[in-house]
């Protein structure tokens, strides 16, 4: 078993200044990637992501905790001898190289012969379809297939763990999702451990085994994508992942009043009394065509429609609060923008949160 | 340790053979302008050379004529440096098709030949029997070489003038362009819509822009004619003579007392360099001309 | 204006070629000329007889020779002295930064002659006078700095993560350094090299005082001539000089260009050099 143990890293500013809570660039992080599992780091920008990838990748020098391989300690090791590989936000292939050159650039660097080398090279160029590209030069080669080629030239040795920054973000949206299958077929193909550093969930969503959330220099939850989603432990993580319907409000003896008092709901007989956030995710409201038990009535006004991928989006005022809601077709033409609407939440997918 | 130190040993060749060899060659003449010379036994710190120096009427006669044909040297690369490029400009603009490169590459070929070569062609061009003399002659202007006036070792140093204004002109040139080049076809465009004619264009919109780099262009002329020795070694007259080869000239005369005299114009014209170098380099970064030099 | 902008263009044009280009006729005409006397404006007669005798004078191509011989130790030495000062500077945070360039770029603005004069005394009694070390090292100060700048700029255009990517690929310092580093700043050491070959291939005073007459490069050779010599042959060699001159140039350029061609870092690279 060679998993991946992130063992309490934290990175401050400037490492001299005293340890108070401001100067962290990263809390201590402690995290355990099993061997052939593709890891997301899902944050927004300047949540320490990043910092965190590149604390493991050993190009920033942690100020605390340790980085462990199976049983192999490598904090101490240099990033050029972690046999780690990382692909980046540009490709950077080096412009001076052909592809192949580039390709096997890792395995010149561990002394492999040439012939073997470069037919290493050409064997993971074919796994990522650029066959017959070898000879040509990185200007030559479109966004898509450069990336590509970054991938293959961090296969190629064979690494214990893919760290990926943002790769496909410089792409466009159309290659991007094509790069995403690319990806996810060549981890499985290889089995290889990836951390993979993203600000789309969509992306992280589509590819990972787990997802870890960040926000401000520190872990906020990890899980796999329908745990995060479904059950997200804070606001900042639900409104991260893009839930917005949240509702202020308070508990007591079992019912939630919301503090514009427009929503009242009864029955909540496994939660303590006190303040909460109400969690609604767009799918768990429907339109009202008869009262079904388990179920809250909401009336609003519908205020704006949206069609995407056979689905409509609608946003309805309900008091002082602007409901999301993902509708069916078929459910969606009843109504238009300005109309009267009855909606039910199904109490079963409503999630309480304290923070 | 190593890795806060390591910086500074990555600058200490670099900054210590330029300290070394450069500044120390500038401390040694600093010492023995004082007369600091154990060799022949003089080891007492003096005023002497200076004082000798600042009551010597051809140290101030000197000063001047350094001081006057360096003016005049980069006034005049000034003039024609700033024609030259909106000359270039213009004609860029006029002519989109034609390819730039090759002629920007013919403007900067006085920029490539040696001093001494450009001198000499000074001297080809404007001796009394010279190219220039030649030509007049051929209209019938003048009629006697002595008829043509004395432009190449001349006390006034109008040979030396005529050589920094070929030589520094392209320079002049060079800083400038990229500045012009700046000014957007859409300002011209703009200028038009408010019916800005061509020398109203380049009133209001080009020499406002291209003002600050013009300036310490000139200035970086001006530092380099007032302490240049080649060209007015070559095109100057014995005596008054600009102030490195009035040095040069204490410094070979043959009498070691000369040498701490000599030494001692080096170091006043050093400190001069330094204080002008010091005065472009605020003057630059606070106009933000020389991008890049550190 | 605006009716006439050919003529106008025309008239521009050939103002500026009679600046650059005519100052070199008088030379070429002296050159070639057999008996060139006032008020001729063409020569009499012509001959090859200065460049007969410049061309097979054994001390010209000497001091071509030696010129050049000068101007490649000194490059080589800056190339070696500015890549670790440009590394540093660029990369490190480091104490007193200006003082370091002010340092180095401080022979731009105080003539080198001042610092030459000064040591001359200590050269001869270290026996550099009269040497060709001694002379390469009197041709140090006024040429690292225009180095020195040339591969600050360049390293100043090569991110990081070009290095960070290299590590992450098993590469140590060194071939670090080799394939990924030196590739980048190729083009800006060209550049500085062109420039440090130029102003070594100028100095005059500076290898007349240490050199003592003993060094001949071009310059020394050179002068004699120029000042108050043979005007055919000091024509001659004037020209000979300056095609050396632009020839050196001239061959870094094409250098550098070749390198891009042949190595396709063309414009859609360079922009992903700063990400």
């Amino acid at each position: 078993m060679s998993d991946l143990r992130i063992i309490d890293i934290e990175k401050r500013y400037g490492a001299v200044q005293p340890k108070n809570d401001a100067s962290f660039m990263l809390r201590p992080v402690r995290l355990s990637i099993r061997e052939g599992e593709f890891f997301s780091l899902l944050g927004p920008s300047g949540c320490g992501k990043t910092t965190l990838l590149k604390l493991v990748a050993g190009l920033l020098e942690a100020d605390g905790g340790e980085i462990w391989i199976g049983d192999k300690n490598l904090t101490n090791v240099p990033p050029e001898s972690r046999q780690f590989a990382m692909v980046f936000q540009q490709s950077l292939l080096f412009p001076h190289k052909n592809i192949e050159d580039n390709v096997a650039f890792g395995l010149k660097m561990q002394k492999v012969g040439k012939k073997q080398r470069l037919k290493a090279a050409r064997d993971m160029l074919e796994h990522v379809g650029l066959s017959g590209f070898g000879s040509r030069f990185p200007d030559e080669l479109s966004g898509g297939q450069q990336q590509r080629v970054a991938l293959a030239r961090a296969l190629v040795a064979n690494p214990r763990v893919l760290l990926m920054d943002e790769p496909f973000s410089a792409l466009d949206p159309g290659l991007r999702e094509e790069m995403r299958e690319l990806l996810s077929r060549i981890q499985k193909e290889f089995r290889v451990t990836v951390l993979f550093v993203t600000h789309d969930r969509d992306e992280a969503f589509a590819l990972s085994d787990r997802i870890a959330i960040m926000g401000e220099g520190a872990l906020r939850q990890v899980g796999n994508a329908r745990e995060l989603y479904e059950r997200p432990d804070t606001t900042t993580v639900a409104a991260f992942l893009g839930l917005r319907n949240i509702l202020s409000g308070a508990l007591e003896n079992g019912r939630f009043v919301s503090s514009d008092g427009f929503l009242e709901v009864d029955g909540i007989s496994q939660l303590a009394d006190g303040d909460y956030f109400m969690v609604i995710r767009p799918e768990a409201i429907k339109t009202a065509e008869s009262d079904q038990s388990g179920h809250v009535r909401i009336q609003g006004i519908v205020q704006e429609m949206k069609y995407s991928r056979g689905m409509y989006s609608l946003k309805v005022r309900a008091g002082n609060q602007l409901l999301e809601c993902l509708f069916t077709t078929a459910q969606a033409e009843k109504t238009t923008v300005g109309e009267a609407i009855n909606l039910l939440v199904d109490m079963k997918e409503v999630r309480f949160l304290k923070e | 340790m190593w890795r806060k130190s390591k910086p500074y040993l990555l600058l200490l060749p670099a900054a210590g053979t330029i300290i070394l060899l450069f500044f120390g060659g500038i401390f040694d003449g600093l010492l023995k302008s004082f007369g600091y010379f154990p060799a022949i036994g003089e080891t007492e710190l003096t005023f002497a050379a200076y004082d000798s120096l600042l009551h010597s009427g051809s140290f101030w006669e000197s000063m001047a004529l350094t001081l006057r044909i360096a003016a005049l040297s980069s006034l005049l690369s000034a003039v024609i440096g700033a024609l030259v490029a909106l000359a270039l400009f213009f004609l860029n603009d006029s002519m989109k098709s034609a390819s730039p490169k090759a002629w920007h590459r013919l403007f900067q070929l006085p920029l490539t030949i040696p001093h001494l070569v450009a001198g000499y062609i000074i001297v080809l061009l404007f001796t009394q029997s010279g190219f220039v003399s030649r030509l007049l002659a051929a209209f019938g202007w003048i009629d006697d070489i002595t008829d043509f006036p004395v432009l190449v070792n001349d006390p006034f140093g109008w040979g030396i003038i005529l050589t920094y204004a070929w030589k520094e002109a392209p320079f002049v040139a060079l800083m400038l362009y990229p500045v012009l080049s700046r000014i957007h076809g859409s300002w011209r465009e703009v200028s038009r819509v408010f019916g800005a004619g061509n020398w109203q264009f380049v009133r209001e919109v080009v020499v406002p822009v291209m003002m600050p780099a013009w300036a310490i262009a000139t200035f970086i002329v001006f530092v380099f004619t007032f302490s240049a020795f080649e060209v007015p070694y070559l095109l100057g007259v014995t005596y008054p003579s600009v102030l490195p080869v009035y040095s040069y000239q204490l410094y070979t005369s043959g009498t070691l007392s000369d040498r701490p005299e000599a030494l001692a114009v080096n170091m006043i014209l050093a400190a001069i360099t330094i204080l002008l170098g010091l005065v472009a380099y605020y003057f630059s970064k606070r106009w933000n001309v020389l991008k890049g030099w550190g | 204006m605006k009716r006439h902008p050919r003529l106008l263009s025309l008239f521009v044009f050939i103002t500026l070629i009679i600046f650059i280009i005519v100052p070199f006729v008088p030379l070429l005409l002296s050159s070639l000329s057999f008996g060139w006397r006032w008020p001729d404006v063409l020569p009499e007669s012509w001959s090859f007889r200065t460049w007969e005798y410049v061309l097979n004078d054994g001390r010209t191509w000497q001091a071509v020779g030696i010129s050049l011989w000068i101007a490649l130790i000194v490059t080589a030495v800056n190339i070696l002295l500015a890549i670790p000062a440009a590394n540093a500077l660029v990369r490190y945070p480091v104490r007193g930064r200006w003082l370091f360039e002010a340092i180095i770029f401080a022979p731009i603005i105080i003539p080198p002659f001042i610092s030459v004069m000064g040591i001359h005394l200590t050269f001869l009694r270290l026996g550099l006078t009269e040497t060709v070390v001694g002379v390469v090292l009197a041709h140090i100060a006024p040429t690292l700095p225009y180095m020195f700048r040339a591969v600050m700029i360049s390293y100043q255009t090569l991110s990081v993560d070009w290095e960070d990517q290299a590590r992450m690929l098993g590469a140590r310092a060194v071939p670090r350094f080799f394939h990924v580093v030196l590739p980048h700043l190729l083009p800006g050491i060209l550049a500085g090299a062109s420039l440090s070959v130029l102003i070594s291939l100028s100095q005059y005073l500076i290898t007349f005082i240490i050199g003592a007459g003993q060094v001949v490069t071009l310059p020394i050779l050179l002068f004699p001539f120029v000042s108050g010599g043979d005007p055919g042959i000091a024509s001659a060699y004037s020209l000979l000089y300056a095609a050396i001159a632009i020839a050196a140039l001239v061959g870094m350029d094409a250098a550098l260009k070749r390198y891009y061609q042949l190595n396709k870092a063309s414009q859609g690279q360079a922009k992903g050099v700063k990400p």
